[in-house]
């Protein structure tokens, strides 16, 4: 188990093990837990600004001093970035397909693009997943097993599948005899893959305990799929392509904004099924980018349809409906990290029957009361981890009232 | 083998912190940096990667009938949380490389060789027990000391817990043993008495608990959630309106495609 630490690397360790290298060996379970600067170990605990005696444990909905009750998701911004580029990636893919079985001659150009788009966007998409592993050297272990309970597991294979497929079609779609078919037949089954590439990452964001995310299931699906079509409509319209292509494009890109527009509606509808859940999609950060993401589609949707077609019009819808598709995905993933940061949005909505009792039907939370009994809304705001001392208590001074310097009324 | 897991009677800790030490010193476990959280008297806040075992200090401003705070409004709860390695587990269902297993103890172990640091486990578990370390990439939780177990030992917690708070056994017997006991502080006429996950009956969500609680308060208080769920059972909802969502997508590709030829011939 410690073949990879040596004696000397034991000395040099000052992180509270108290083991001394001489008597002993790290050989526990959780020796090999590495630890670069001990300071910065765990830095998530915060000085709570509270008293632990009045924190409102009696309350009708009682917390742990407002601590949050699940774990933060621990992904950073290569995640949301790479919903946007594995959603292009995945719509391109079929819009490729689609256009090799049934365009004919005339959109040959069309279905190698995509395939391009599609190519590149898996290879991207790989390169933000391993960005994001605390340890980049084990991607591999990914493909150790199938496991269809997790929709990361299924993810993974579907992804390494259509940038297979993708890159076959690449090399071989141009040749002549049964390489050529080969490459045919590649296309079309990125295309086919294409399908859950776009839409699984919303099935893995809803299949977790973050209350937003779970709670908006249903919707997150349709949000993630068709604002895949806009990303890639809205991509390939930006690079150079035949006029041709234009009205293959637009009329995927529109309807894609279109249902991104209405599956929005659609997650903020299921969303407000309580005011806790709704909370991080209209409010703070989070709340701001949902807001921006819908000006964006909506703003590229009316310069498409605008008459009087002009290059900057084209340009800018394309770039809009980019940005759209862009900042939807950054917008829940920021809305799910606030909500799990919210004991509340964990509690109430399980106190409301919407935790286990929504898929098993049983009438009583663990201890002895049933469920749905009125619970009162919070309307403030929920005080969020702060990072350090300092912005504690730079907070708490900002809240103190100013002495009075000047005159007097 | 057999069923192995914990009974925790938070009504008999004291918060002496014993299980979290011998948990640290028993599994070689890093400390977390001396940060005081300023919450109570609770100095190590909540599970994680290199916090195995938490004691919560819960202060309410309710008076019990058990405790004497010469006349004042205000009682003490404590509860020794761990890993509740339930008998469908949200980090086991969720991940997506093999790494977190079940062992033949019928608890949930992490091989720390095989996990790539994904993460997934971490927003699966409807308890927020398992956590990633940042500088090492790994997720981490309590093992039910796998490796004393082998032993036929018994986990270093409930070995160095002084007032038989927490206890380690088969499980069928130790819920026998908390049914008795939750009566026994009926009688006390300690009525709020209740156990926490001990069956799937109980808490159908996660299947039961291997490693369950008995409370005298609402879950809330203590940090737990009323009615968890492992998400998976909730995740077929999420494909089936993926598929509706391919199935529209394919649609609008090819007429897309048909109408754009139309068009352009």
């Amino acid at each position: 188990m410690s073949d990879d630490i040596r004696p000397e690397d034991l000395e040099k360790r000052q992180d509270g093990r108290n083991i001394d290298s001489r008597l002993g060996v790290l050989a526990g379970e959780g020796a090999q837990q590495r630890v670069r600067g001990i300071d910065e170990a765990n830095p998530s605990r915060d000085l709570l600004r509270t008293r632990p005696s009045q924190s409102g444990v009696n309350a009708e909905s009682p917390s742990y001093y407002g601590q949050p009750a699940i774990k933060e998701p621990v992904w950073i911004w290569s995640i949301p970035l790479y919903f946007y580029v594995g959603g292009v990636a995945g719509a391109a893919s079929v819009l490729g397909a689609a256009a090799d079985i049934f365009g004919g001659k005339r959109m040959e150009g069309l279905g190698r693009r995509c395939r391009w788009v599609g190519t590149a966007g898996d290879i991207v998409s790989s390169g933000l997943l391993i960005y994001d592993l605390g340890r980049p050297e084990r991607f591999l272990n990914m493909l150790r097993v199938f496991r269809p309970t997790s929709p990361m597991s299924v993810g993974s294979w579907v992804l390494v599948g259509s940038g297979a497929m993708n890159t076959a079609s690449l090399l071989f779609a141009g040749r002549r005899g049964w390489l050529g078919r080969a490459g045919e037949g590649a296309a079309i089954a990125a295309g086919f893959l294409g399908l859950p590439l776009a839409g699984y990452t919303a099935v893995l964001i809803a299949n977790t305990a973050v209350p937003v995310w779970q709670a908006t299931r249903k919707s997150l699906p349709l949000l993630f799929m068709s604002s895949a079509m806009a990303g890639a409509a809205s991509l390939l319209e930006l690079l150079p392509h035949p006029r041709r292509e234009e009205r293959v494009l637009h009329l995927f890109g529109s309807v894609g904004k279109v249902g991104e527009l209405l599956a929005g509606v659609a997650v903020q509808h299921e969303a407000s099924r309580m005011e806790v859940l709704e909370r991080p999609l209209k409010h703070g950060p989070s709340g701001t980018l949902w807001k921006a993401a819908k000006v964006c589609t909506a703003a590229s949707l009316a310069l498409g349809v605008w008459p009087g077609q002009r290059k900057w019009m084209k340009v800018a819808g394309a770039l809009l409906g980019s940005a759209g598709a862009l900042l939807t995905r950054f917008s829940v993933f920021r809305a799910g990290k606030a909500s799990a940061a919210d004991p509340q949005a964990t509690f109430q909505p399980q106190r409301q029957g919407m935790g286990a009792a929504e898929v098993t039907g049983h009438t009583h939370a663990s201890d002895g009361k049933p469920f749905k009994f009125p619970l009162p809304v919070l309307h403030e705001q929920p005080v969020l981890p702060r990072r350090g001392l300092s912005a504690a208590w730079h907070q708490e001074s900002e809240q103190e009232p100013e002495p009075s310097s000047g005159p007097s009324p | 083998m057999g069923q192995k897991g914990f009974f925790t009677d938070t009504t008999l800790c004291i918060g002496c912190k014993a299980c979290e030490v011998a948990c640290k010193q028993w599994n070689q476990l890093p400390d977390d940096g001396f940060q005081f959280t300023g919450m109570s008297y609770d100095n190590s806040g909540h599970l994680g990667s290199s916090t195995w075992r938490h004691v919560a200090f819960v202060e309410r401003p309710v008076p019990s009938p058990t405790q004497n705070t010469a006349g004042m409004a205000f009682s003490w709860l404590m509860a020794s949380d761990v890993c509740k390695h339930c008998q469908r587990a949200g980090c086991l269902e969720a991940c997506p490389t093999g790494a977190i297993i079940r062992t033949e103890f019928d608890t949930v172990y992490v091989q720390p060789d095989v996990c790539n640091g994904c993460g997934y486990c971490v927003t699966a578990c409807p308890f927020g027990v398992i956590d990633r370390r940042q500088d090492d990439g790994r997720a981490w939780k309590c093992t039910l000391c796998y490796d004393r177990l082998g032993e036929d030992m018994t986990p270093a917690c409930a070995k160095a817990c002084p007032t038989a708070s927490i206890q380690f056994g088969d499980v069928d017997e130790l819920r026998e043993r908390a049914h008795r006991r939750v009566e026994q502080l009926h009688d006390k006429g300690l009525d709020a008495a209740y156990l926490y996950g001990a069956d799937a009956e109980n808490q159908p969500g996660t299947g039961g608990l291997n490693a369950f609680f008995l409370l005298v308060d609402k879950p809330e208080v203590y940090n737990l959630p009323p009615d968890p769920v492992v998400p998976t059972m909730k995740g077929k909802d999420a494909w089936t309106s993926m598929g509706w969502g391919a199935l529209g997508m394919a649609v609008v590709a090819i007429g897309a495609v048909l109408l754009g030829r139309e068009v352009a011939r």
